[in-house]
């Protein structure tokens, strides 16, 4: 019985074409417009997040502090046994370990200066950051001067610096004294400050040197992952090997005040409950957990997405409801004299939904198709010249990742709204008597 | 026996607060294998007493029995499963399914039901049925491409290809010539003879009962006349 249904329904579908068009068409818009907001969000999602990982140099975050007995606070971790072998027991899962310093001093040029941080990096082994970054000055091609400074170009433009010129590092060091040092600024780059990130970038081992550590010291240990869907479960094992305590969630911390909730989410001390600790105290992050605010924004905006999807369905729904009540008395003849000739209600109703079926279905999957062309074609090209943009992009190129969950849910939703139009009219037409058919006016 | 029995049939119209009384207590019989004819004006109540023989209407009063089975009292499924098994429908209008080309309007019928005949067996039936109305030509055109005629001859072959017991055709040649008209009326009375199917067919026009076996005389909703005549069997005739 199917095979008859499914020959008469492909058939009447086929029938009026214009009609099967306009309604498969809106469908097919409404597929089209879900799947692109989904597909471009998803990329920009995924791409922030590479971008963010590089900039920030790893997937997973380990900083350390220690409370000295005169009761301040060095961050530093000098080589320790726990976290080496937390090291090499995920070895496996690590594809890159980076080291980095920081410092928050005042950049002086002339008789102008600024606040900045500044990463203190192994640029030997910072490939993937050197390529996120985004010269609008100068040149990262040769990154050997053990002095050298990457400025951001908003600090650049506020000192008045430019490329190839000295500046002056004032800071303090972890003992509390003040000390000075020279860089030569080799390039600027594209501010990042926007998400978060505004950093210059040094040598660590000068950096180190100028903040009174060792030279092989550091404050940050970054973990760049073989896969980056591993982040939650890596932090999580480090968390345990080095007894730090699991982060709350975006979501736990909405009632408490900015501070709590920063202490809570990545584990930074509080001002006011300093208690004296020995050893190293850690602290672990994963570059999901610096998404988490960037993920919620892109989650309201899939929300808006769905909610035009669902208007547009509706609206289409009315539009696929009262095209098969005209069809319905258009074909009452029709159906009456399949009755007459033994077609049951529930077939006659099942012809009707199975078209219904078949418009979703069409819509849906040439809605599909218009995004994959859209997106192959936008991927093609290139926004190298527009430098805001590049922090939402793949090398220069908008990527498109719709989820396989997300296209089956929505073309789930078209079917059953399909259906759910295309019901009443199809219990309708099922309930018409075949003495409609013995009628002889045409 | 009698393959078709109405009893005292009453059918009562009701538009609003008018009732048309279509058919007035109608009693008679039809025999296996007839070629029976009902005649009356229009408005004499022809095609309702065929939508009761062919269980898509049911009386107010008064039974209808098929094949010695009352129609009263069963469900809509039931009746449905009756039509396709026992009945054939030709149609004024012709009717034919307009997505389905010629072959496929007269396989239709025989897709809604179980079939455990072998698919080549059912073709050659089809193929048998295509050669008799005289389609060869045209299995492949759909309805729009046909003419009165030709369609009449589809619908024909579509209502015999479940071989039911009983054809039922409301005014077949209404929508043709006369010329036409008259040979559908003979491709029916061969198919008759060929397959011993009981036809029963209405017509407003006298001039065509000598083909038939038996005639119902119909004026107002009652039998005004009922007779029984040695059809012209000259099958040379038709051609
Ligand atoms: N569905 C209906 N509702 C109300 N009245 C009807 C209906 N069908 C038929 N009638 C009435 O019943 C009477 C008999 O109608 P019927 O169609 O059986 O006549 P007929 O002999 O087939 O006429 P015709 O030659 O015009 O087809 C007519 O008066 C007609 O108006
Ligand atoms: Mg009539």
């Amino acid at each position: 019985m199917i095979g008859v249904i499914l020959k008469i329904s492909a058939r009447n579908v086929w029938r009026q074409k214009k009609r099967s068009f306009l309604l498969a068409g809106a469908i097919a818009f409404g597929m089209f417009v879900i799947t692109a907001i989904n597909g471009l969000t998803g990329g920009v999602v995924d791409n922030i997040r590479v971008n963010f990982s590089h900039a920030l140099g790893g997937h997973v975050f380990i900083s350390g502090s220690e409370y000295l007995d005169r009761g301040t606070i060095v961050y530093r971790i000098a080589d320790d046994e726990k976290l080496l072998t937390a090291l090499q027991q995920n070895g496996e899962s690590i594809a890159a370990v980076t080291r980095r310093s920081q410092a928050m001093p005042s950049l002086i040029f002339g008789s102008r200066q600024a606040m900045q941080l500044v990463y203190g990096v192994d640029f030997q082994q910072e490939d993937k950051l050197l390529g996120s970054l985004v010269v609008t000055g100068g040149s990262l091609k040769d990154v050997t001067n053990e002095q050298l400074i990457i400025l951001p170009r908003s600090v650049a433009e506020r000192l008045g610096v430019e490329a190839g010129e000295t500046i002056l590092m004032r800071l303090d060091t972890v003992t509390g004294q003040r000390n000075v040092g020279e860089f030569v600024v080799v390039a600027l780059i594209e501010d990042q400050e926007r998400y978060g990130i505004s950093a210059a970038y040094v040598n660590r081992g000068y950096l180190n040197t100028l903040v009174g550590l060792g030279l092989e010291d550091y404050q940050a240990l970054n973990l760049f992952l073989t896969d980056m869907e591993q982040a939650d479960a890596l932090g999580q094992s480090f968390r345990a090997a080095l007894g730090v305590p699991e982060p709350k969630r975006l979501a736990e911390v909405q009632d408490m005040d900015d501070e709590e909730a920063m202490a809570a989410m990545f584990g930074f001390t509080r001002a006011s409950e300093v208690e004296p600790w020995e050893g190293i105290k850690y602290q672990v992050t994963t570059i999901n957990q610096i998404m988490e605010p960037v993920e919620a924004a892109v989650n309201a905006l899939k929300t808006i997405g769905l909610a035009i999807f669902i208007i547009l369905l509706v609206i289409t729904m009315v539009g696929i409801t009262n095209t098969f009540r005209m069809i319905m008395i258009e074909r009452t003849k029709e159906i009456g004299t399949m009755r007459a000739f033994g077609m049951q209600r529930g077939v006659v109703r099942n012809v009707f939904l199975m078209e219904a079926l078949l418009l979703s279905a069409g819509g849906a999957l040439a809605g599909l198709i218009a995004y994959g062309l859209a997106a192959f074609i936008l991927g093609r090209i290139s926004w190298d010249t527009v430098p805001a943009m590049q922090f939402f992009l793949d090398q220069g190129r908008i990527t498109f990742t719709a989820s396989f969950r997300e296209i089956t849910f929505n073309t789930s939703l078209i079917l059953a709204m399909g259906l759910l139009a295309a019901y009443f009219p199809a219990k309708a037409a099922a309930k018409l008597s075949p003495v409609k058919a013995m009628s002889s006016n045409l | 026996m009698a393959i078709i029995e109405l009893a005292d049939v009453h059918k009562i119209y009701t538009l609003g607060k008018t009732e048309v009384h279509a058919v007035k207590g109608v009693s008679f019989e039809i025999a296996s294998g007839e070629f029976a004819s009902i005649i009356g004006p229009s408005g004499s109540g022809k095609s309702t007493i065929l939508n009761l023989i062919g269980c898509i209407d049911q009386p107010n009063s008064g039974v209808v029995r098929i094949n010695g089975t009352a129609t009263s009292g069963m469900s809509d499924r039931q009746l449905t499963t009756l039509r396709h098994q026992t009945l054939g429908f030709i149609f004024q209008s012709f009717n034919l399914i307009p997505v389905l080309n010629v072959y496929e309007n007269i396989e239709f019928p025989l897709l809604l039901g179980k079939t455990s005949v072998p698919k080549g067996e059912v073709r050659d039936w089809i193929s048998y049925l295509i050669e008799q109305v005289g389609l060869h030509d045209h299995i492949h055109h759909r309805p729009n491409e046909l003419s009165g005629g030709q369609r009449q001859r589809v619908a024909i072959a579509r209502a015999l290809v479940t071989r039911p017991a009983i054809v039922l055709a409301d005014e077949p040649t209404a929508n043709l010539d006369s010329k036409t008209g008259q040979s559908i009326l003979e491709l029916m009375k061969k198919m008759n003879a060929e397959l011993n199917t009981t036809f029963i067919f209405s017509t407003h026009d006298s001039s065509i009962v000598g083909l038939t076996d038996h005639v119902i005389r119909l004026l107002d909703g009652t039998i005004v006349e009922e007779v029984y005549q040695k059809a012209d069997r000259d099958t040379e005739a038709m051609s």
